[in-house]
């Protein structure tokens, strides 16, 4: 066995390559993020959304020939609609009870989509097949389809914030996630906010699956994964902080790159959760502090 | 009422410790399994149902126990009986361990931490190969007779509802439920909240710790994403919470009837068997969130005992 | 509201229902039922359905040729959903309850260890024919059988390639799985057999999608030879990502991946001179392989992959063996 020199050249390209994946952590996490924010709901069925974006874009792809990147147009829309309608009809019944129940009503979703899913579309692999290779600059690989996601995530997230900071609606969301009974009072329908909310968060959701696709590999399962790393990103930048949600996302991408560079595999995994108890622990709010 | 259940529960006991000298090996089998469901619902019910903070990793204290049993079974040559019971001490340890710190979050950051306690230790128990096998599991002698294991399990189910039964009738477990209900009120109140959430924790990782032991046993082979699956701490729960937290039958109802329930749900339909599944977790979550229990004590006033 | 809910609720479930109906096999006259459980949902659904079509294959093959000592063979199949402890209760089942004669092995070797222990308790015979770890072997079973090779010489055609070829150093990577891990291993093993140097062994957890950090790690030590101890979806992502990372080595091979139909599918031009290993290749030219790929694309539509033909050569295997028994009875089948 030979001792692995890790060199500069090395670290950089983990740094690359982690921010690029980081990136798109960010996307998936920030439509959490708000759910979280303004209903306390923890949304498990986020990965089954992330699911559905990637098997839209996957079709569009393999029936139509579509640009994966160009589907977004088709696989965001779609999935607000699927979000406000499942918050129209299950969701909202669990807002104001305690945080088992939406834990466990979405568990219940996230399992009944991904085994119809499933049923539909069988638990075989896909992949599109759209852009491969990479980009060489000096001795590092920067790869095309990474690339073009973390730029499209970077571009969806923008328009994430400018929606919550210059329009009215994001305005009423934000106002409802600061404080929801004030938020009524005030004469803005909360109930109509959810909606919206659970729509864009799902609409989030469907986005990086659609950029997921075009890097992995498409089966009803694949998104859990993404619920656990949107967990720790949320942990990360504090919850309801959506500005924290983003450099959470980065940040994440960054620590598992590096930890699996100097360590393992394997334990990139346990320092990533490690990292997160500890920061429950020492500042509950987030790294960069949000709402308890 | 109390009386016709208690005559109810010692006829049922009677004819399941007669069980294995006529069933076929599939019906013990099963209920190997069932008793293994009552065990690990009604532990969750004790943190969980009673104080309200959702232990969303819980298996791992399971799976903790199955190392421990299969660790002692196969490299210190004990029997697989005290080898299993030795498994609720490592459990034990992990909740004081993690529980002293996690049980300050509140709300859905408790839950997450403890879904993380879970990823760490299945990725431990993978990295530390040359103890533990890593991927490759450990495989433990083959069982020649399951009854004695049918009895053990049996054992384990029993021991979890009576203790669940001394917790309810005790000053303790309303200090508990007053924890679920309102916690700055009960600290207001004097209770040591911290203390009483740590008491119930550990006593809630005994028995998986045990049950682990003996699943090790049963299966004759455990490997790490055997023994860690999120998707068992979720059985618990939905059992848990079908049956009715915070109760005593609870948990013991839930566990029968959704094992019943899957097993005729196969049978028949292969593949939609977890989209059912699926469907009926929002189901009884919308509609019947305090479960059959709450129900049932809510129309035929039982006594919160029960 | 509340009601709407509630009729979508019902709706979901009956058409699930419906969906399902109708699916049973019909009864002949006291067949030979042997019994199997297979993973046709959860992580092996995929292997374990091309496993479930081998058994069936033979089962009709049989059946059209008479059956077996004079009666008709019929399989009872039922889904373990990839659990060892649903597997541990389908085969209580299975020779308890449906009295099966004999059992065909669960797919993968983490179910099969489980499940094994039942069906030697009853002194059925068991025909595992998809587990492929030795150490399964290692616990003295008497009754059962092993029909493929094991996973630790599953790189050796590879590995013994790259020593023939002169190629010096390797590097291995593997799932941490039971099955993965011993690939690994036994690749190790005869590399240093063969005087070639291991660079560099590192596994990585299950569900890893992310290569980067290692395969970084593998491409400073430039080594001649590269090789996993895949499942499936690794397989698919390391080789991409070695691509998109410009990792070049001379030779690379994967164990379960490269042997399917679908890797080429899914990578198209990404997946050529890349080594697979498989038991089985339909181009092999032992007698009978044409007709039974004929007879697998007429029955199933689509190609067999080696699962197929290992599911399908366990069952005859065992059909042969109980005709030359000339008796059900475990004692004389051994």
């Amino acid at each position: 066995m030979m001792q692995v020199q890790i060199t500069g050249t090395m670290v950089l390209q983990i740094v690359v390559s982690g921010l690029l994946a980081g990136g798109l952590y960010a996307l998936v996490a920030l439509g959490l993020s708000l759910i979280f924010g303004v209903m306390r709901v923890i949304n498990l069925a986020h990965g089954a959304l992330l699911m559905l974006g990637a098997y839209t874009t996957y079709w569009l792809f393999a029936l139509f020939g579509l640009n994966p990147f160009l589907s977004l147009l088709v696989s965001v829309p779609m999935l607000f609609v699927v979000g406000a309608v499942l918050q129209k009809l299950f969701v909202h019944r669990v807002v104001e009870a305690p945080e088992l129940s939406s834990l466990l009503l979405t568990f219940g979703i996230s399992i009944f989509i991904a085994n119809v899913a499933m049923l539909a579309w069988s638990s075989d692999y896909r992949s599109v097949e759209f852009l491969t290779g990479s980009f060489i600059l000096g001795q590092i690989a920067v790869s095309k389809p990474r690339l073009i996601s973390f730029v499209a995530a970077l571009g969806l997230t923008g328009l994430a914030f400018l929606l919550l900071h210059r329009t009215k609606i994001g305005k009423a969301i934000r106002a409802t996630s600061q404080h929801r009974d004030v938020a009524q009072i005030c004469g803005i329908n909360v109930r109509r906010i959810d909606v919206i909310t659970f729509g864009l968060g799902a609409g989030l959701a469907g986005a990086g699956g659609s950029l997921v696709s075009t890097m992995f590999a498409v089966y009803p399962e694949m998104g859990l994964i993404y619920v656990f790393k949107s967990f720790l990103v949320i942990a990360l930048g504090g919850a309801g902080n959506y500005p924290g949600a983003f450099f959470g996302g980065l940040l994440l991408g960054l620590v598992e790159g590096l930890a699996s560079l100097f360590l393992t595999a394997q334990l990139s995994e346990v320092i990533a959760y490690i990292f997160l108890v500890i920061v429950l622990l020492v500042r509950p709010a987030g790294l960069l502090g949000g709402r308890t | 009422m109390m009386a016709g259940i208690l005559w109810l529960l010692l006829a049922v006991m009677g004819g399941l410790a007669v069980l294995p000298l006529f069933a076929s090996g599939y019906i013990i089998s099963f209920t190997i399994q069932i008793f293994m469901w009552i065990a690990l619902a009604g532990s969750w019910n004790l943190i969980s149902g009673f104080t309200g903070y959702v232990s969303f990793g819980h298996v791992a204290f399971f799976g903790v126990g199955a190392y421990t049993g299969a660790l002692l079974v196969t490299q210190a040559g004990w029997h697989w009986l005290p080898a299993s019971l030795a498994g609720c001490v490592p459990a034990a340890a992990l909740a004081l361990l993690i529980g002293y710190p996690c049980l300050r979050l509140k709300g859905p950051y408790f839950a997450i931490a403890m879904l993380g306690l879970n990823e760490v230790v299945r990725a431990l128990v993978s990295y530390f190969e040359s103890f533990t096998g890593g991927g490759s599991g450990i495989s433990l002698p083959p069982i020649l007779s399951i009854a004695p294991v049918y009895y053990a399990m049996g054992g384990a189910a029993v021991a979890v509802t009576l203790l669940t039964y001394r917790i309810i009738t005790s000053r303790f477990g309303l200090r508990l439920l007053s924890i679920r209900e309102d916690e700055i009120a009960a600290e207001t109140m004097g209770i040591n909240t911290s203390l009483m959430k740590l008491y119930a924790f550990l006593l809630s990782a005994l028995f998986p710790g045990i049950v682990g032991g003996l699943y090790a046993w049963y299966s004759s082979y455990i490997e790490p994403l055997g023994v860690f699956p999120l998707l068992t701490t979720i059985t618990m729960i939905i059992m848990c919470l079908f049956g009715g937290k915070g109760t005593v039958l609870g948990p013991v109802l839930g566990a029968v009837l959704l094992s019943v329930f899957q097993e005729l749900v196969w049978a028949r339909f292969l593949f939609v068997h977890q989209a059912i599944f699926g469907a009926l977790i929002v189901a009884v979550v919308l509609l019947m969130p305090r479960g059959i229990m709450g129900v049932l004590q809510e129309r035929y006033r039982l006594p919160r005992t029960v | 509201m509340r009601r709407a809910f509630v009729l979508a609720l019902a709706g979901m479930s009956v058409s699930l229902l419906v969906l399902e109906w109708g699916a049973g096999p019909t009864w002949g006259q006291e067949p030979i039922k042997i019994g199997a459980s297979i993973s046709l949902t959860g992580t092996y659904a995929k292997p374990g359905k091309y496993t479930q079509e081998g058994y069936l294959l033979c089962e009709k093959e049989i059946n059209d040729k008479g059956g077996l000592l004079g009666r008709k063979v019929r399989y009872i199949i039922y889904d373990d959903k990839s659990d060892p402890l649903t597997a541990i209760k389908l085969y209580e089942k299975l020779i308890t309850e449906d009295n099966v004669e004999h059992v065909m092995g669960p797919y993968s070797s983490p179910v099969t260890n489980a499940a094994s222990t039942v069906s030697e308790k009853y002194q059925k015979v068991m025909m595992a024919s998809l587990a492929a770890t030795t150490s399964i072997w290692e616990r003295g079973f008497k009754y059962l059988f092993m029909t493929i090779s094991p996973a630790e010489v599953y790189l050796e055609g590879l590995v013994e390639l790259a020593a023939e070829r002169g190629l010096k150093t390797i590097a291995v990577m593997n799932e941490d799985t039971l099955f993965a891990k011993a690939a690994a291993k036994g690749a190790i093993e005869l590399a240093k057999k063969r005087g070639m140097q291991v660079v560099f062994h590192e596994a990585y957890p299950k569900g890893t999608t992310d290569f980067s950090a290692l395969l970084i790690k593998i491409k400073s030590l430039n080594p001649d030879v590269i090789t996993g101890g895949t499942y499936f979806d690794d397989a698919v992502a390391t080789t991409r990502q070695m691509k998109e990372l410009d990792v070049n080595p001379r030779m690379y091979g994967v164990t379960v991946g490269g042997d399917l139909p679908e890797f080429y599918q899914l990578l198209g031009k990404t997946a050529e001179y890349v080594y697979g290993s498989s038991q089985w290749e339909e181009n092999l030219l032992y007698p009978g392989i044409k007709e039974f790929v004929a007879a697998y694309e007429k029955m199933w539509n689509h190609e067999p992959a080696y699962h197929s033909a290992a599911g399908y050569g366990a069952c005859r295997l065992l059909a042969e063996a109980i005709k030359r028994a000339n008796s059900l009875d475990s004692e004389k089948i051994r």
